[in-house]
C-alpha cells in the first residue's frame, strides 16, 4: 500500500468517527461514543502506517512540509483524544475535537498541500528537527484538547458539565505545556544553535512561539496562585490556543521569517 | 523595604508581566525589526522618528524591553525567595502541626479504633505507610503518637525548580549579549585566518559542495584546520548543524561562494584565415598574455563574469554566483594596436565574435574558467551557552516534578480513647487528588482490618 492510500483510510475513519460521535451527542446513545473512539483509533493506526512510510521512503522525519506538518498534527489531536478520551466523561469532546482532525486532514490532502517530499535543505538535516518539531505538536495538540473544553466550559449550561470542562483544560494543560516548553523552546534553541550559530534570534516564528508559551504560563499563575477558574481560565486557555494556531500557520503566511521552509 | 519586597514579589506583578511582556513582543512581531531608516520612513511616513525614538524597530533589544526582562527576573527571583523557607520547612521539617480536630476537618480523612497496645497499632500503620513509599517521622502527642508521612517532597519544589531554570535562562541571555561577540570569517581554500578576540587560528583546507542526485544541494562541507603558533591541532568538517567547537568558539557554516574576482582562465586564439592555427594561453584578469604571433603578439582579459547579463544602462553585471553563462571581455594587441576587443562566452561560443568585433580575422574560445572557492563560517564565542542549556535542563526537570511528582502527605494521630486507640488520619495532596483519595482509603482500610 502507499502512503497516499494508508492516508486515505486514515481520512475514512476519521470522517466515520466524526459521524458516529456526532450520532451519539444527537441520539444521546453513549455507548455509540465508545464505536466513536475505536473507528479513531483504527484510522490512527493506518495514519501512523502512513507516517512511518513516508519516513522510510522519503529517508528524514515527516516534518519538512506543511502536508507533512499537518498529517503529523492531526496525528497528535488523534493521541491527545484517545488519552483524555477514554477517562474523561465528557461526551462533547470526541465529536468536537474529530472535528479539527477532519478539518486538519482535509487542509493536509487540499491541492493547497504539494505533498511531494522535497530532499532536505542542510539546515534541516538534523535530529533535533525530529525531536523539535514533533514534541512541539504534540504539545499543541493538548492545547487543542484544552481549547475545545475551554470552549464547551462557556457553552455549558450545568455546574456539574462546567467542573468536569475545567478540570480537563487544566489536565490538558498540564500535559501541553511542558511538551510544548520542551519541544517548542528548549529542542528549538538547540537546533537553532546548531543550524545557525545562535540559540535565539527573535526570529518572528521564534517569538509567536514566547508569546504562546507567555500565555499558558498566565494561564497556570492564574490558576494555581490566584484561583481563577471556570470562565477567566477558559478565555485565557482559548486565547493561548489561538497564538499557539498563529505561530503555526499566520507566522508563515503573513510574518516573514527565517521558518520560512516549514 | 518591606513593602518593596512584598512589590517586587508579588504574584499580580507577574501576571501584569506576562501581560506587558506578551503585548510588546507581538507588537515587534508587526514592525519590521532592524531594517534602514529608508525603508521605515516609506512605511511608515512622518511616525517613522517616533518609531525609531522609541526604539520600536530594534524592540527586542530596547531599553524597555530588556528592563521588562530584567523585572520579571527580580520578580521571579523575589517571588520564589520569599516562598521557599515555609515550604522547605513543610516538605523536609521534623514536624508538621497535627491534632485530630484539624484532621478531621480535612477532605481525605477517616476515623476508626482499634483495640491494639498502641505501639501495635503504631506498627500496622507505620508498615502500611512504608510499603507504599511514604517515609515517616514520629512526634508525642497528648497522650499518644502522630505520625507525620510524606513521599515525593521534591515534587513541593517543581516550581521553584523552574523559576530558578527561568532565571539561568535569562542570565544565559544577558550574558550571550554583553561578552559574546561573532564575526564572519571568509576562508579561501588553503588560506589561514586568525579569528578575532582568540589566540588560534583557522584554515580552510577543502570545501565541497555536496548535492543529491537530482541536483539539489544536499550539504556544504569546509574541512577546516585549527593552528596554535602555526602548529595545526585539530581537523574537522564543518557543516550546517555539525559545528567545531574549540576553546569556547564555535565555528558554524553559513555562506560559500567562488573568488570570481581571480578566475583562472584559458583562452584559444583562432584565425578565421587559418583553419590549423591554434594556440592556448592560460591567464589572470588584466594580465598580458603573450601569444608571440605576427597578427597578435598578446591577449588580455579585462573583465570576466561567472553569469553575464546586461544590467541598467547596459552595464555587465554577473546574475548569480553559479557559473551559469561565463563570460570574458578579450582584447587582442599587435604590437601598439588594438586588433580585438570584445565579449565571449563560454557557452555560446558563436555569438559575439562578428558582433561587438566586427570583421575580426581573430576568433577565441574561453576554454576554461575556475576560481577558488570560499567558505564563510561564522566564529562565534557565546558565554551564555551554557547558561541556557543549564537552565533548559532545570525548566525541564521543574516541570516533571511540578507536573508528574505530585507530593503526598498524610498525617496520623493515634490515641488512647477509652482503653482503645482511636485512629485519625488525613491527607493532602495538591494534584490528582482522586489516585491519592483511593491509596489513603486502601491504606486505611487494610488499618483497619487486617486481611
Ligand atoms: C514564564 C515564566 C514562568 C514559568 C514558565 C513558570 C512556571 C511555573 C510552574 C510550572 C509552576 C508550577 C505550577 C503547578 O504546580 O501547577 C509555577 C508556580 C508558581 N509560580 Fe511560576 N513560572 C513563571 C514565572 C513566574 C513568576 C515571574 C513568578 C513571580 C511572582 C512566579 C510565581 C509562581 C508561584 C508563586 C507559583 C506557585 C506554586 C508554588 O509556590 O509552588 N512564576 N510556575
Amino acid at each position: 500500500m502507499t502512503e497516499s492510500t494508508l492516508f486515505t483510510i486514515a481520512f475514512i475513519f476519521y470522517v466515520a468517527a466524526l459521524l458516529v460521535d456526532f450520532a451519539s451527542l444527537f441520539a444521546r446513545r453513549e455507548k455509540w461514543a465508545r464505536t466513536g473512539l475505536a473507528l479513531a483509533a483504527a484510522g490512527l493506526v493506518f495514519h501512523t502506517a502512513a507516517l512511518i512510510l513516508r519516513t522510510v521512503v522519503s529517508r528524514h522525519a515527516p516534518f519538512t512540509n506543511m502536508y507533512e506538518s499537518l498529517s503529523f498534527l492531526s496525528w497528535a489531536v488523534v493521541v491527545a483524544l484517545i488519552v483524555f478520551g477514554r477517562k474523561t466523561k465528557v461526551p462533547k469532546l470526541g465529536p468536537y475535537l474529530m472535528l479539527i482532525v477532519v478539518g486538519l486532514v482535509a487542509l493536509a490532502s487540499s491541492p493547497l498541500m504539494p505533498k511531494g517530499a522535497t530532499p532536505l535543505v542542510p539546515a534541516l538535516q538534523s535530529y533535533w528537527l525530529w525531536l523539535h518539531v514533533s514534541v512541539t505538536l504534540l504539545g499543541e495538540a493538548f492545547f487543542a484538547v484544552a481549547f475545545v473544553s475551554s470552549l464547551l466550559y462557556l457553552a455549558a449550561d450545568t455546574e456539574e458539565k462546567k467542573e468536569k470542562l475545567d478540570s480537563l483544560s487544566y489536565r490538558a494543560v498540564a500535559v501541553g505545556f511542558p511538551l510544548f516548553t520542551l519541544g517548542g523552546l528548549i529542542f528549538g534553541m538547540v537546533w537553532a544553535y546548531r543550524a545557525w550559530g545562535s540559540y535565539w534570534t527573535w526570529d518572528p516564528k521564534e517569538v509567536w512561539s514566547l508569546i504562546t508559551w507567555f500565555v499558558f504560563a498566565l494561564y497556570l499563575h492564574t490558576r494555581v496562585v490566584m484561583g481563577w477558574k471556570g470562565k477567566r481560565s477558559a478565555i485565557v486557555a482559548i486565547l493561548g490556543f489561538l497564538a499557539a494556531l498563529f505561530t503555526y500557520f499566520g507566522v508563515n503566511y503573513l510574518l516573514a521569517g527565517l521558518h520560512s521552509y516549514a | 523595604m518591606k513593602s518593596a519586597w512584598k512589590f517586587f514579589g508579588s504574584v499580580k506583578l507577574a501576571i501584569v508581566l506576562f501581560i506587558l511582556i506578551t503585548l510588546a513582543s507581538i507588537l515587534g512581531t508587526l514592525i519590521p525589526q532592524g531594517r534602514s531608516a529608508a525603508e521605515y520612513a516609506a512605511r511608515y511616513g512622518g511616525s517613522s522618528g517616533l518609531f525609531v525614538s522609541l526604539q520600536l524597530t530594534r524592540l527586542y533589544q530596547s531599553f524597555w524591553y530588556l528592563a521588562l526582562l530584567l523585572l520579571f527576573a527580580l520578580n521571579t527571583v523575589v517571588c520564589t525567595v520569599s516562598r521557599f523557607g515555609p515550604k522547605w520547612r513543610r516538605a523536609f521539617g521534623p514536624s508538621v502541626e497535627a491534632n485530630s480536630q484539624t484532621l478531621m476537618t480535612m477532605k481525605v480523612k477517616n476515623r476508626f479504633r482499634l483495640a491494639l497496645p498502641i505501639a501495635a497499632a503504631k506498627d500496622r500503620i507505620a508498615g502500611l505507610l512504608r510499603s507504599r513509599h511514604y517515609r515517616l517521622t514520629e512526634s508525642a502527642a497528648a497522650n499518644g503518637v502522630v505520625l507525620l508521612a510524606r513521599k515525593r517532597r521534591l515534587g513541593r519544589f517543581g516550581s521553584d525548580v523552574v523559576h530558578l531554570g527561568l532565571l539561568v535562562i535569562l542570565i544565559g541571555g544577558f550574558t550571550s549579549g554583553l561578552g559574546g561577540h561573532r564575526a564572519d570569517v571568509p576562508l579561501l581554500e588553503g588560506q589561514t585566518a586568525d579569528i578575532p578576540h582568540a589566540a588560534f587560528q583557522v584554515r580552510l583546507d577543502k570545501f565541497e559542495t555536496e548535492y543529491y542526485p537530482r541536483g539539489e544541494v544536499k550539504d556544504w562541507k569546509s574541512t577546516v584546520t585549527v593552528l596554535e603558533n602555526g602548529t595545526p591541532v585539530l581537523t574537522q568538517v564543518v557543516m550546517v548543524n555539525h559545528p567545531l567547537t574549540y576553546r569556547g568558539f564555535s565555528f558554524f557554516q553559513t555562506s560559500y561562494g567562488w573568488d570570481w574576482d581571480n578566475p583562472r582562465l584559458e583562452l584559444e586564439v583562432r584565425k578565421r584565415a587559418d583553419a590549423a592555427f591554434s594556440k592556448t594561453v592560460a591567464l589572470k584578469v588584466g594580465e598580458r598574455a603573450p601569444v608571440d604571433d605576427a597578427d597578435v603578439s598578446h591577449v588580455v582579459v579585462r573583465q570576466f563574469v561567472p553569469d553575464f547579463v546586461m544590467g541598467e544602462g547596459n552595464k555587465v553585471q554577473s546574475r548569480s554566483q553559479e557559473p551559469n553563462n561565463p563570460a570574458a571581455m578579450v582584447e587582442a594587441w599587435k604590437g601598439e594596436e588594438r586588433v580585438f576587443s570584445g565579449w565571449i562566452f563560454a557557452k555560446y561560443p558563436d555569438f559575439g565574435q562578428g558582433h561587438t568585433a566586427g570583421q575580426s580575422a581573430l576568433a577565441f574560445v574561453l576554454k576554461n574558467y575556475s576560481a577558488a572557492q570560499y567558505s564563510v563560517l561564522e566564529a562565534a564565542k557565546d558565554p551564555g551557552v551554557n547558561f541556557i542549556w543549564l537552565g533548559c535542563v532545570l525548566v525541564t526537570a521543574g516541570f516533571f516534578l511540578a507536573f508528574y511528582w505530585p507530593p503526598r502527605e498524610i498525617r496520623v494521630v493515634l490515641e488512647e480513647v477509652q482503653g482503645k486507640i482511636e485512629v485519625t488520619a488525613g491527607g493532602q495532596a495538591a494534584k490528582s487528588r482522586e489516585t491519592f483519595q483511593s491509596e489513603f482509603d486502601q491504606i486505611f482500610d487494610s488499618a483497619r482490618r487486617p486481611a
